[in-house]
């Protein structure tokens, strides 16, 4: 899977949960989830969980702390994806 | 330091559903997960945890400049309830925060301080003159730089809530 893909799939699901669309419209992968797409963080969880429902992986305590902006998400996802 | 947390019931209703399958335990703790399930009111003990959680992170990420998601590592102990006002104390790691929480019917209000003396020194201000961030952390200023007291906002629906010490 390249950037590009997983970075469409993270949009499709963070969408649900953004309080700021100008910042959703001009994601990139320095954007923060909280300050940025001003995600509640009680749905930070939500986010989590729809990430491992998408790529099927498990985001372990240690991940998850650092599962703050899309740079750090689309690591994540991809040390996840490559240890299946 | 102070932390405070409101939380909107209605809105929480509306966008959280904490009986989603693995939401629980990446949350609150098995003795947390336990308060709820015996509770009386779980989705109000599930508020009343996380205010109190986010209220003690607000302060600890003051305190260590942490930023990070890990409500886990922030446990909730000794949940005591004196005239409708719920005290108990959020640990993490070596550090603890002491925790005053109001459950309303529409809201629910966590502040978290260092030292329970705190607790009756702290004001609400009314709205957000005279503060400023500094590295996305308020703090009020009065007429100089000198006196600068630090600030904690919760914004939440229909609620806002800013204290000061």
């Amino acid at each position: 899977m390249d950037k590009k893909e997983t970075i469409e799939k993270l949009k499709n699901i963070v969408k649900p949960y953004i309080k700021n669309q100008e910042a959703f419209e001009n994601i990139t992968e320095k954007t923060d989830f909280i300050a940025d797409l001003q995600i509640n963080s009680a749905n930070l969880v939500d986010v989590i969980l729809d990430i491992e429902e998408e790529f099927d992986i498990i985001i372990d305590n240690q991940s998850m702390e650092r599962m703050l902006d899309i740079k750090s998400a689309m690591e994540i996802i991809e040390i996840k994806l490559s240890e299946k | 330091m102070i932390g405070n947390d409101i939380v909107d019931l209605a809105l929480a209703e509306k966008e959280s559903n904490w009986k989603r399958k693995g939401f629980m335990n990446k949350i609150f703790t098995q003795n947390e997960q336990l308060l709820i399930s015996i509770a009386e009111n779980p989705t109000i003990m599930v508020w009343n945890l996380w205010s109190r959680k986010e209220a003690a992170y607000k302060i600890h990420n003051r305190k260590t400049q942490i930023r990070g998601y890990f409500p886990l590592q922030l446990e909730c102990f000794d949940l005591d309830c004196i005239n409708e006002i719920t005290f108990g104390k959020v640990v993490i790691k070596d550090f603890v925060y002491y925790t005053k929480t109001e459950i309303k019917s529409e809201f629910i209000h966590t502040i978290a301080v260092e030292n329970t003396q705190h607790f009756d020194s702290i004001s609400i201000l009314d709205n957000r003159k005279n503060i400023r961030k500094k590295n996305g952390i308020p703090e009020y200023f009065e007429n100089n730089i000198l006196s600068k007291k630090p600030v904690s906002i919760s914004h939440h629906g229909r609620f806002e809530q800013i204290i000061t010490l």
